[in-house]
């Protein structure tokens, strides 16, 4: 596996002789997401989010470099608010910085920190990089045009049996299935 | 009765807290679940693991479950949680621009996050990606607006849509995940079989 | 049997499980327990008491004016009789599809009818289905008329009232009312019928719906 080591490896040699743990049974690991997310519904009111996030950071970046392009634009608007509050004083906002440390510690505990790159014996890591970016951005700004990602409407929709939400959960899965196999050179 | 924030048990800042709290149980579970190598991920769509079907449908399972029960015994008000109001077109085309970048970059938003955290350049670069998709997104809107708010449906669910009961629909929902469960560990055996290829 | 379940494995004792809830949920068809009530009855009966769910309608007039009503104004009586007349800002809710309207558990709700009789009753039934914030107006409808729109005052009056009396009057015309000198006890029948004529053309007022306006949630 070739990997683009070094940054991290340095403050990893006491662990480094841990091998990361597998992962865990995918139905008891199901439950537990579940659970995360029942557990949102009933004291916020509200699934999981994750694009959403993003989204506020952009809009407030905007609105701070140019303003009047931003109070023009109703996509952006929308996520700074009537200016009573702070914008990144949003739950997704803080939601998402607790993604980041939850995906940390159970990293942690299983060994499975490491700096490197994931992808296909067969793609180079450059263009593994470039591809994430491109996908990323796919990602984005479809997320942004079906009004939330996989975590707010496939997962948070699906639970509430959303109609929009089970539509959209085919559509990813098609467009997925469809574009698969004109990539599979950067990951078979 | 829930929702407890609904219901002002709580202000906003206990509920950022909250969120903190919460994210931190998505991250983790994300992270066990093997969501946050997009090797795994990407199999998905290539049939040599189908992780991402189980944790996935496993967790709506569990979850519909919930609020169905919670609403049966009368602590929940279904109709205080929140809902994303269905416009189907776009949503059908942004889950299919959704898909493709999937596949390309091989992580979801939730999940590049938790890559990104656990050390994972390609996950970083998804994530600054995503940034960059949805900036154009944000710049091309005046364009998009129509497009994006059009053919509202507003908040209608699956039961209401097909005019059958709340129970029904989660029986159907289970049976049809329990059969993917089904074929998708009979699908890994085979595949096993024929490739000799060990799944993650 | 028994030992067959305990040696299965952990993802089919999970989907065995699924399996039961679906089955039982299938059962039970809609979860929605809107037609059933579970009653504290103690609970009930000393709020009932208390009287703090009561407002007044003069509170209510102010209320309304300053703009910091945020309640939602719920009226109880027929469409028809909605469609004459109403309280500016209210919502047409009959008794029977209460808990089918699309009122919401956590809003602030001030029921009214013409008297205190239906908005009792349905302060019973919202307070038992696990509604909140459930208010009746003191009186109903007939005394906003009274007081609101059409208040009345003695010809012989001390000066403490009249200049009550002055205030009242100015509320009053804020909703479009008519306030008048009673005279004797027959014509203040009288005014009451031709004040249903004079039934105002109300100025409409946009009261804000029930919360502050929403920030999107999803994600």
């Amino acid at each position: 596996m070739t990997s683009i080591s070094g940054i991290l490896e340095k403050e990893k040699t006491e662990i480094k002789v841990y091998e990361p743990k597998p992962y865990s049974n995918p139905y008891l690991a199901g439950v537990g997401l579940g659970l995360v997310l029942l557990a949102a519904f009933l004291i916020m009111g509200r699934g999981l989010g994750a694009s959403g996030a993003p989204s506020s950071v952009i809009a407030v970046v905007v609105n701070k470099v140019a303003p009047d392009h931003a109070a023009n634009n109703n996509f952006y608007k929308e996520y700074i608010g009537d200016g009573t509050a702070n914008p990144l004083k949003d739950w997704l906002v803080f939601e998402v910085i607790g993604v980041a440390i939850g995906g940390f510690i159970s990293g942690s505990l299983a060994h499975r920190i490491k700096g490197k790159v994931e992808k296909g014996p067969n793609v180079s890591v450059k263009m593994r990089l470039t591809y994430a970016f491109i996908g990323g951005s796919l990602m984005g700004f479809g997320a942004k045009l079906a009004r939330g990602c996989t975590s707010g409407q496939a997962l948070t929709g699906g639970a509430m049996l959303n109609l929009g939400s089970w539509a959209f959960m085919f559509a990813v899965f098609g467009g997925g299935y469809l574009a698969a196999y004109f990539f599979r050179r950067q990951w078979l | 009765m829930m929702p407890y924030y609904k219901f002002n048990y709580f202000g906003l800042d206990t509920s950022l807290v909250i969120a903190v709290i919460i994210g931190i149980g998505f991250g983790f579970a994300l992270e066990r679940g093997g969501f946050g190598n997009a090797r795994i991920l990407a199999a998905q769509f290539y049939f040599y693991n189908m992780r991402v079907l189980k944790v996935m449908f496993t967790a709506i399972v569990t979850a519909m479950l919930g609020l169905f029960y919670f609403t049966w015994i009368g602590w929940l008000d279904l109709s205080l949680v929140y809902t994303i109001d269905t416009y189907i077109i776009p949503q059908i085309v942004g889950g299919l621009i959704l898909g493709i970048g999937f596949v390309i970059g091989g992580y979801c938003p939730g999940t590049s996050i938790v890559s990104a955290a656990t050390g994972r350049y390609d996950g970083m670069m998804y994530f600054a990606g995503m940034f960059f998709g949805i900036f154009v997104f944000g710049e091309m809107f005046p364009w998009l607006e129509n497009f994006y708010n059009s053919t509202p449906m507003g908040r209608v669910t699956l039961p209401d849509f097909l005019g059958l009961s709340y129970g029904l629909v989660v029986f159907l929902v289970v049976a049809m995940a329990l059969g993917a469960f089904a074929a998708a560990e009979w699908g890994e055996k085979v595949r096993f079989k024929i490739t000799g290829r060990i799944k993650e | 049997m028994k030992n067959y379940l305990l040696n299965l494995s952990t993802p089919k004792k999970l989907a065995a499980l699924a399996g039961f809830l679906a089955i039982f949920a299938l059962v039970i068809g809609n979860s929605g327990s809107k037609n059933k009530i579970s009653v504290n009855a103690k609970e009930l009966a000393l709020s009932a008491i208390k009287d703090q769910d009561k407002i007044s309608a003069m509170t209510l007039a102010d209320w309304i004016i300053k703009d910091k009503l945020d309640f939602t104004l719920v009226d109880l009586r027929s469409e028809k009789e909605f469609t004459e007349y109403t309280i500016p800002g209210s919502v047409n809710v009959r008794m029977e599809d209460l808990l089918n309207s699309d009122l919401k558990r956590n809003q602030k709700l001030l029921l009214f009818g013409n008297d205190d009789i239906s908005s009792a009753q349905a302060w019973f039934i919202l307070k038992s289905s696990g509604y909140d914030g459930v208010y009746i107006l003191n009186g109903g409808l007939n005394s906003w008329k009274n007081e609101i729109l059409y208040p009345k005052r003695n010809v012989n009056l001390t000066l403490e009232d009249s200049i009550k009396f002055e205030k009242i009057k100015q509320v009053s015309i804020h909703f479009g009312g008519n306030p008048q000198v009673r005279i004797s006890e027959s014509t203040s029948d009288a005014a009451i019928t031709t004040s249903h004529k004079i039934a105002p053309p109300l100025p409409k007022i946009t009261i804000p719906a029930g919360t502050n306006k929403k920030k999107k949630e999803g994600c």
